[in-house]
């Protein structure tokens, strides 16, 4: 085995030794009887060597999406990162230290961090960000939960077209606090949330937030919202934003959102089957001191030297016990400093261009799938970035899918609940993606086995 | 050694380029967007080459301590080596190129990872039902907690059984999770630094949802009357909750399934070895009895015949906790330590990082106070308290020993020990360094307190003003100019 636990027997007999012991054995003399185990029965251990062959050969069995067609999209993103970025990440100062709770031993950190938090308030356009929370979905769960401490109300409502994952996470957020989430129904033919619903809604009293998305769950930027805030007053406005997407949309905090959250992942970090990722939170600054998790701040040294620290850390579950803003405590700032890396590799105007070049892909994507019979592609008639859903009229979208998937395509993902009984029984929807890996080749290959695949499937009844 | 971290007073990223504001060309060429929802101008954010890039964060990185580049030996945090081989495997193309929404056809291998190191945890840990989904420790609580108010609700007890206990040694992500659950939390008193059995047979009653106990606790010792605290709650119809931040201390000795635990959270960045980055990412484990089992976020790992698939068919299930199954990347890491080590490998952890402590432990128990009783598990006590009288404080100990090249140990931590200093050297931590440290502790208790208090100078910056932090809160780009010391 590889020598990860040093010095030799004879040395921990002397330790042992020197402390009054006779054998390791004593050390556990407070552990009764009863409770001591036999064997485990996870096998032997084994050299650096077989482990690697033995992972190797496991992740052989995966098919990673670079040896697709790839429209996979949704909040997790699989994206190009440049090779600065990991190298980084490697910086083992970096990725082997703990949270900076000794500030001047952990600057580097802190100001990468200080950095990030920066350039999340510059893409949000509100005061302040946090140093990270998991992800995107518990990001919004906080954002719930900062809204009840800041308003009054048990009612939180959310757009029916928000990923089923997200209404999950945000349903067990909510547990604790007897609030009811409501969902507000989109229109049929554009997806948008209707304003004067919305108004109803929160006229029957008893909202305590909103949350919305953009791009949406349907991957439309919904122009409604830049009219929300006017028609809900006072109920603070959470918006759930995807940091590529604000590199060309003006920021939520300029058209009134309170808390932008976020997930994200695809500045910097591989999507690794979903984790880790990286939860975004920025709010304003009176509502700072009911906010979740770890905050840096600038301050100076004793010799009056720019420096950074931890701050505001009496919200935290550390000092605060049961009366803290959040139990986090582990958070994602490694995934931070990538995001901050990323951003700053490609640049302001590389970023912007980014958004365009799929932007662009995207509308040559629904053109080719747009005249094919038995999808309905974009779905909705509204406007949208990198992304939109796709209804399926003939077959299921996993089907369907499933087909694309045999012919080396990976065509997106069903928008349904998957739990049974969960799924919304309407037209089946899968949200299809532009990313960096697809050209037109791809994208005329994708139209072109969905055609034959969809040839082959009864129509509607 | 001598230890001197460097200095650079880097400037901020956006100090190093002139200032943004340029016409936002790329979304003023996006069609179909609303002219009112475009940003006309390019994000405020400096244009720099790749090597600016590159030299200013390789400059943080070197202002920063890391495990790679001294030892750690922070109570509760269980800093040991990251293996470098994990590393490498989480980057294969094989684990990071995989879409958490791609078909179960394409991503068995990773399913097969998920699957065979929930099972090896559910033999650690001694209770059958394991999910990987938690991002962190806190959140596996949190889960957990949720877990157990599903079961409370079936019960028809949600509107009695609504009070959650916990030791005064609990960490504080214990009742942070309670309360964000719904439950009120009662703190029980230790006793010598173990929980006060009567003080919990005179707490538990009808209204108990849960007892959250860590085993070792946080004073580094084993609650030897784990046998009658078990049977103390569940006579009470609670639930005993199993904080692993210190499984690192039993492994292959007990396990929460034995100790009678219901359900358990772990932290693969503890003992696993999954690297801290700073702050995280984590990897949360959750483990459950057959009873609390049902209970388990969706999906669950299935394996049929040869092939894994994702169960989403679990109707007591709480559903979600986060976006996809976990944080698959650490939790990749994780497998191949335990691969590495096997069962003689994890039984040595134990025994080595136990015997680290209690070595240390009576070496530095020469210069300062211990509380509590002197056999102790992965880590131990000292109280700064002798200190005070020539006006020196535990944080001024700390700060000194960051100038010997050691990390701070973790301080005022756990609370029922004045000026605690609370001190662990996981297993990969050698003799060599065990004595180094000694004799840096040494050297920084018997210092001056002109010294102590002058602490840090051989780190980035000197002493922090946390205060000033707090009072004149300067939080990103938009708040600086910066403070002025008072």
């Amino acid at each position: 085995m590889p020598r990860w636990i040093p010095d030799d027997p004879e040395t921990e007999l002397a330790l042992l030794t020197e402390i009054g012991l006779a054998n390791a054995e004593e050390l556990f003399s407070d552990v009764p009887r009863r409770i001591r185990l036999g064997r485990m029965g996870v096998g032997p251990g084994r050299e650096e060597i077989d482990v690697v062959r033995t992972v190797d050969k496991i992740l052989s069995r995966n098919r990673p999406y670079t040896g697709f067609a790839n429209f996979l999209g949704g909040r997790i993103s699989p994206r190009f990162v440049p090779a600065a970025v990991d190298s980084i990440l490697l910086r083992s100062e970096f990725y082997t230290s703990y949270t900076p709770y000794q500030p001047e031993a952990s600057q580097g950190m802190l100001q990468a961090l200080f950095e990030f938090q920066s350039l999340w308030v510059e893409l949000t356009g509100l005061d302040a960000a946090n140093a990270s929370l998991y992800d995107g979905a518990t990001a919004a769960g906080e954002a719930m939960l900062l809204s009840r401490r800041i308003h009054e109300g048990d009612r939180f409502l959310i757009p029916a077209s928000l990923p089923w994952e997200e209404k999950s996470v945000l349903a067990n957020y909510a547990v604790g606090t007897g609030a009811r989430i409501e969902e507000l129904p989109f229109d049929d033919r554009t997806g948008r949330i209707d304003l004067e619903q919305t108004k109803t809604a929160v006229a029957k009293g008893g909202v305590f937030g909103i949350l919305v998305d953009v791009p949406n769950g349907f991957g439309h930027v919904d122009e409604t919202l830049l009219d929300l805030k006017s028609a809900i007053g006072t109920v603070p406005l959470t918006v759930v934003a995807d940091p590529l997407a604000l590199s060309v949309l003006s920021a939520p905090g300029d058209w009134g959102a309170d808390i932008v959250v976020g997930e994200g992942q695809g500045f910097g970090a591989s999507p690794s089957f979903g984790g880790p990722l990286l939860g975004l939170f920025a709010c304003r600054r009176e509502h700072l001191r009911f906010s979740p998790g770890r905050i840096v701040g600038a301050t100076r040294d004793a010799e009056g030297r720019r420096a950074f620290t931890l701050t505001l850390q009496t919200r935290e579950q550390h000092i605060r016990r049961s009366r803290a803003t959040s139990n986090i405590c582990t958070n994602q700032s490694l995934l931070a400093l990538a995001f901050v890396v990323y951003a700053t590799t490609v640049g302001p105007k590389g970023l912007a261009a980014l958004e365009r070049s799929l932007s662009e892909k995207a509308r040559t994507l629904a053109s080719a799938l747009g005249t094919i019979d038995g999808l309905r592609a974009p779905r909705f008639d509204a406007p949208y970035l990198h992304e939109f859903a796709v209804g399926v009229t003939r077959g299921t979208a996993k089907g369907f899918l499933d087909r694309l998937r045999r012919k080396k395509i990976l065509g997106g993902h069903p928008l349904a609940d998957p739990r049974p009984g969960r799924g919304d029984g309407g037209p089946e929807l899968f949200l299809t993606a532009a990313t960096e890996f697809v050209g037109e080749k791809e994208i005329a290959k994708f139209a072109k086995t969905a055609r034959t695949a969809l040839a082959h499937v009864p129509g509607a009844a | 050694m001598t230890f001197r971290q460097a200095r650079y007073d880097e400037p901020l990223v956006w100090e190093l380029a002139r200032r943004g504001g340029a016409a936002n060309d790329a979304a003023a060429t996006i069609p179909g967007i609303p002219e009112r929802f475009r940003r006309a101008k390019a994000p405020d954010w400096p244009e720099l080459s790749e090597l600016e890039v590159v030299r200013h964060y390789t400059r943080l990185s070197q202002m920063n301590f890391g495990i790679d580049t001294s030892a750690y030996p922070l109570g509760s945090c269980t800093m040991k080596y990251n293996p470098k081989v994990s590393e490498l495997l989480a980057r294969r193309d094989g684990a990071a190129a995989l879409h958490p929404y791609q078909p179960e056809e394409t991503v068995q291998g990773a399913l097969e990872i998920l699957w065979r190191l929930e099972t090896a945890l559910a033999k650690i840990t001694g209770l059958p039902e394991v999910s990987l989904q938690p991002a962190a420790g806190a959140h596996g609580e949190y889960a957990a907690l949720l877990m157990i108010r599903a079961h409370i609700q079936e019960r028809g007890e949600l509107a009695k059984r609504t009070e959650v206990l916990l030791p005064d040694t609990a960490h504080g992500t214990n009742p942070a999770s309670a309360a964000m659950a719904g439950f009120t939390t009662r703190e029980i008193a230790s006793v010598d630094g173990c929980v006060d059995v009567a003080a919990l047979k005179a707490a538990v009653s009808d209204r108990t949802a849960a007892f959250m106990l860590t085993n070792p606790n946080t004073a580094g010792l084993f609650e030897s009357q784990i046998g009658e605290i078990a049977e103390t709650v569940h006579g009470a119809g609670g639930m005993l909750y199993y904080d692993g931040a210190n499984l690192n201390a039993i492994l292959g000795v007990t396990n929460p399934g034995r100790m009678g635990f219901d359900v358990a959270h772990l932290n693969l960045h503890k003992t696993f070895a999954t690297p801290h980055g700073g702050g995280g990412p984590g990897a949360g484990v959750l483990a459950a009895s057959d009873v609390l089992g049902p209970y388990l976020p969706v999906p669950r790992v299935r394996k049929t015949g040869r092939s894994f698939h994702l169960d989403y068919d679990r109707p007591k299930s709480i559903g979600k906790i986060k976006t996809g199954y976990g944080n698959f990347g650490l939790d990749l890491r994780a497998y191949a330590f335990l691969l590495t080590h096997g069962e003689e490998g994890l039984r040595h952890i134990s025994r080595r990082a136990v015997l680290n402590a209690n070595y240390l432990g009576q070496k530095l128990g020469k210069f300062l106070p211990r509380p509590f009783r002197t056999l102790v598990k992965h880590e131990f006590l000292l109280s700064g308290t002798p200190l005070k009288a020539n006006g020196v404080r535990t944080l001024d100990l700390a700060k000194r020993l960051l100038d010997e090249g050691y990390h701070a140990p973790t301080i005022y931590f756990p609370s029922l020990v004045d000026e605690a200093l609370m001190i662990e050297f996981p297993e990969t931590e050698s003799r060599r360094e065990l004595d180094g440290f000694a004799a840096a502790f040494e050297r920084a208790v018997t210092d001056t307190p002109e010294h102590l208090h002058a602490a840090p100078t051989a780190t980035s910056v000197r002493r922090v003003d946390e205060v000033l932090a707090a009072r004149q809160l300067h939080l990103s780009r938009k708040d600086l100019d910066l403070p002025q010391p008072s």
